[in-house]
C-alpha cells in the first residue's frame, strides 16, 4: 500500500469519529503543553537568574571562604553552618595593592528584624563598603549612599531596598532621615535602592538593608572577619590573571605551600553563571520528567482507544485482508491512525503551551514589572514536542497495530 | 486452474477435533461455473475458504494455477487474493461510511496499478454493475440488491481470474437475488470462473457443475444441462 493512501485511508478514519479523536487526542495535548509551559518557565527562570547575575558586572571576582568545591557543585561553608574566619582585613589590603584589581568590596551579612514604629520585617542585611555601591551597579533612588567616611566612623546609617520602604514607612512617607531598629540597634535611612526583585546569589533586593561594615562587624555580628571579598578585575588584564594573582596574594597571606589546602574560594562571574546555569537546568529537566508522566498517561489513553478501535473494526480489517491487504498493510494503517492522533495532539499542545506561557508573560510583567521577566519559548521545547508525540504513537500503536495485523481473515470476517 | 487432492480441515479446540473436510478431490477448469452445494456443517463453506486462500488446509495438496499453496507465503497468499481472486460476502462486507467509489477502490489500494489508473477502474468497474449514478453515495445509504451490486464491482475491479460468492444472495429478495445471478453470469459468459456456495437449488442451477458436500466429504459432482434450467427460471 502506498503511503499516500495509508495517509488517506487513516485521515478518513479519525475524521469519521471526530469526537473520539478530539477525546483521545486530549491526553496527548495536555501532556505535551505541560511538558513546553514547564520548560518555557524553566528557561525564562534561567534567563532571569543568569540575567542578574550578569548585570552585577562581568569584571567581578567573588572570594568566599572555605575550601574550593572542586568540579561539583556545593553551597558555600557558610550556608552548610560552618563559620570559617580566613578572610580578613589583611587579604582586602592585600588586594587593594594588586594592580590587575581595580577595586575591593568586603561584605558581611546576617539576618535580623527590622523595626520602624509598629511596623517590623525580617530581612537580610549586609554590611558593606561605600566602593560596594558602584561594583555592584546599586543605584539609589531616593537620598543617597553611605561614604567611605561613614564607614570609617562607623556611623549609624542605612540604604534599604524599595519593597522595605514601602512595607516600613507606606507609600505616603517618605524614609528619608527616619530611624529604623535592627537588632535593636538604631540607623537612620539616607538611601532607598531604586530596583527591587531578587538579586544575586538569591538575595531580595527589594528587602534588602545596607549599612556600613565596621557598625555590621562591630555591633551586630561582634566578628572581625568576612563573608566575601568581591573584587573587580581591571579591564587591562584577563580575569582569569587576576584570578590567578589573588590565589597567590591569599594563599601568601595565609601561609599556604600546599594547594589543596586552600581555605579560600575564588569564583569568576562566569564560574557562578556556569554553576546557576547547570542548576536551573537541571531543575528544568526535572520539572519537565515530572510533566511527562501526564504525556505517559495521554498515551496510556491512546492505545485504550486504538485497542477499543481494532475491536470494532475487525469486519474491516478482514474484508481488507480479504482483497489483498498484508499483515503489514494493516499495521500500517493503525499505526498511522496513532501517530497522527499523537501528532495532531502534540501540535495542539506545543500552540497551547505557548497560550499559556504568554499568558504567564503577560501575568507576570503586569503585577511584577520589575522582575524582568522574559518571554521564552524555546525551539528545542517545540522540537522535542513533536518528536516526543510521534514516538508516542508509535509506542503506544504499535501494540494495537500489531494486534491488527495479525487478526485471522476468517475469524475477523465472521466477527459480529 | 484449481486442483485439490485429498483435502483436509481440521479444527483443534481445547481437546476436540473437527474434521471440517475428510479428503475432497476434484479439479476445476479456468472458465467454469461452479456451484458448491451441501447443508450446514457439510464443510462448503470451509472449502471455500480454503479455495479462496483465506485459509491453509491441514492435508492433503491444493495447486491455484499450478502452484502448491504449501509453498507460497502469507504475503503470497494475500499478493494472489488480490491480484488473481474476487470475493461477493453474504454479508456485503461493504464499509458503510464509505462512498460507493472507495469500497470498490479497496482492492487496488493493496495492488501494483498506479493511482491515475484507479479512477478509470473503479469507474468501469461500477458500471459494469449499473451503479454509476450511485458512485458517491455513502455505501449505507444503498438497498440490499445495490450493496451486493457494489461487492460484486469490488470484486471485479482487479480484474481477477476467479470470483468466490459465498451465499451471495442471502440476505437479498428474490428478485435482487436474481440480478445477482445474472451479473454473475455474465461475467462467467465473458470468460472468469465463478464459483459459488449457496444452499439454495435455483441459485445453484446457474452453474454448469454442482458439487454437494456431506460430512466434510464430496457427495457428488455432477455437470447440468445449464440452459434449459436457466430458461426455466427466467
Amino acid at each position: 500500500m502506498l503511503l499516500r493512501d495509508a495517509f488517506k485511508t487513516a485521515t478518513r478514519s479519525l475524521t469519521h469519529g471526530k469526537m473520539r479523536s478530539v477525546l483521545t487526542m486530549l491526553g496527548v495535548v495536555i501532556g505535551i503543553s505541560s511538558v513546553i509551559i514547564l520548560m518555557s518557565i524553566g528557561q525564562s527562570a534561567q534567563n532571569l537568574i543568569l540575567s542578574q547575575v550578569q548585570s552585577v558586572g562581568s569584571n567581578l571576582i567573588f572570594i568566599t571562604p572555605g575550601a574550593p568545591s572542586g568540579k561539583g557543585f556545593s553551597p558555600p561553608a557558610s550556608v552548610q553552618g560552618i563559620v570559617i574566619t580566613s578572610l580578613r582585613q589583611q587579604d582586602v589590603d592585600a588586594l587593594q595593592r594588586e594592580p590587575s584589581i581595580t577595586a575591593v568590596a568586603p561584605l558581611t551579612s546576617g539576618q535580623a528584624e527590622v523595626v520602624y514604629g509598629n511596623n517590623n520585617k525580617t530581612v537580610s542585611y549586609q554590611g558593606v563598603t561605600a566602593d560596594m555601591f558602584p561594583i555592584r551597579n546599586l543605584t539609589i533612588g531616593e537620598g543617597f549612599a553611605f561614604t567611605k567616611g561613614d564607614v570609617d566612623s562607623a556611623n549609624h546609617v542605612a540604604v534599604i531596598g524599595p519593597d522595605l520602604a514601602k512595607t516600613l514607612f507606606g507609600s505616603a512617607l517618605s524614609p528619608i532621615n527616619k530611624t529604623i531598629r535592627l537588632k535593636n540597634v538604631s540607623f537612620r535611612v539616607i538611601g532607598v535602592l531604586s530596583k527591587g526583585g531578587a538579586g544575586p546569589f538569591g538575595v531580595d533586593q527589594g528587602n534588602l538593608v545596607l549599612i556600613p561594615l565596621t557598625i555590621a562587624q562591630k555591633q551586630l555580628l561582634g566578628i572581625s572577619h568576612f563573608n566575601t571579598i568581591i573584587a573587580e578585575a581591571s579591564p587591562s588584564y584577563d580575569i582569569n590573571f587576576a584570578k590567578s594573582r589573588i590565589t597567590f596574594a591569599l594563599r601568601q597571606n595565609h601561609g599556604i605551600t600546599d594547594p589543596a589546602k586552600d581555605d579560600f574560594n575564588i569564583q569568576t562571574q562566569a564560574d557562578i553563571l556556569s554553576i546557576l546555569g547547570n542548576i536551573t537546568s537541571i531543575l528544568t529537566l526535572f520539572l519537565a520528567a515530572i510533566a511527562s508522566i501526564s504525556l505517559i498517561v495521554g498515551g496510556i489513553g491512546i492505545m485504550n482507544i486504538m485497542l477499543v478501535t481494532v475491536t470494532e473494526r475487525t469486519r474491516e480489517i478482514g474484508l481488507r485482508k480479504a482483497v489483498g491487504a498484508t499483515d503489514n498493510d494493516i499495521l500500517q494503517q493503525f499505526l498511522i491512525e496513532s501517530v497522527l492522533l499523537t501528532f495532531a495532539g502534540g501540535v495542539i499542545g506545543i500552540a497551547f503551551g505557548a497560550v499559556i506561557v504568554g499568558a504567564i508573560y503577560f501575568g507576570i510583567n503586569t503585577f511584577n514589572p520589575t522582575l524582568g521577566w522574559v518571554f521564552a519559548f524555546p525551539l528545542s521545547s517545540v522540537i522535542l514536542g513533536l518528536l516526543v508525540s510521534g514516538i508516542a504513537g508509535i509506542v503506544f500503536g504499535i501494540y494495537p497495530a500489531r494486534k491488527a495485523g495479525k487478526k485471522n481473515p476468517i475469524d475477523a470476517l465472521r466477527y459480529e | 486452474m484449481i486442483e485439490i487432492h485429498d483435502l483436509q480441515k481440521e479444527y483443534v479446540e481445547e481437546e476436540t477435533t473437527t474434521r471440517a473436510l475428510r479428503g475432497v478431490t476434484f479439479t476445476i477448469e479456468k472458465g467454469e461455473f461452479i456451484s458448491i452445494m451441501g447443508p450446514s456443517g457439510s464443510g462448503k463453506s470451509t472449502l471455500l475458504q480454503i479455495l479462496s486462500f483465506l485459509d491453509r488446509p491441514t492435508g492433503g495438496s491444493y495447486k491455484f494455477q499450478g502452484k502448491s499453496i504449501d509453498d507460497m507465503t502469507d504475503q503470497e497468499l494475500a499478493h494472489v487474493r488480490n491480484k488473481d481472486m474476487g470475493f461477493v460476502f453474504q454479508s456485503f462486507n461493504l464499509l458503510s461510511r464509505l462512498t460507493v467509489y472507495d469500497n470498490v477502490e479497496i482492492p487496488l489500494l493493496y495492488s501494483d496499478v498506479l493511482p491515475a489508473k484507479r479512477r478509470t477502474l473503479v469507474e468501469e468497474a461500477v458500471r459494469s454493475v449499473g451503479l454509476e449514478e450511485k458512485l458517491h453515495t455513502e455505501a449505507g445509504k444503498l438497498s440490499g440488491g445495490q450493496k451486493q451490486r457494489v461487492a460484486i464491482a469490488r470484486a471485479l475491479v482487479t480484474d481477477p481470474n476467479v470470483i468466490f460468492a459465498d451465499e451471495p444472495t442471502g440476505n437479498l429478495d428474490s428478485q435482487s437475488g436474481l440480478q445477482i445471478m445474472e451479473i454473475l453470469e455474465s461475467l462467467h459468459n465473458k470468460g472468469r470462473t465463478v464459483i459459488l456456495v449457496t444452499h439454495e437449488t435455483q441459485t445453484a442451477e446457474f452453474a454448469d457443475r454442482i458439487i454437494r458436500m456431506k460430512d466434510g466429504m464430496l457427495e457428488s459432482d455432477k455437470a447440468i444441462a445449464v440452459d434449459r434450467v436457466r430458461d426455466n427460471l427466467k
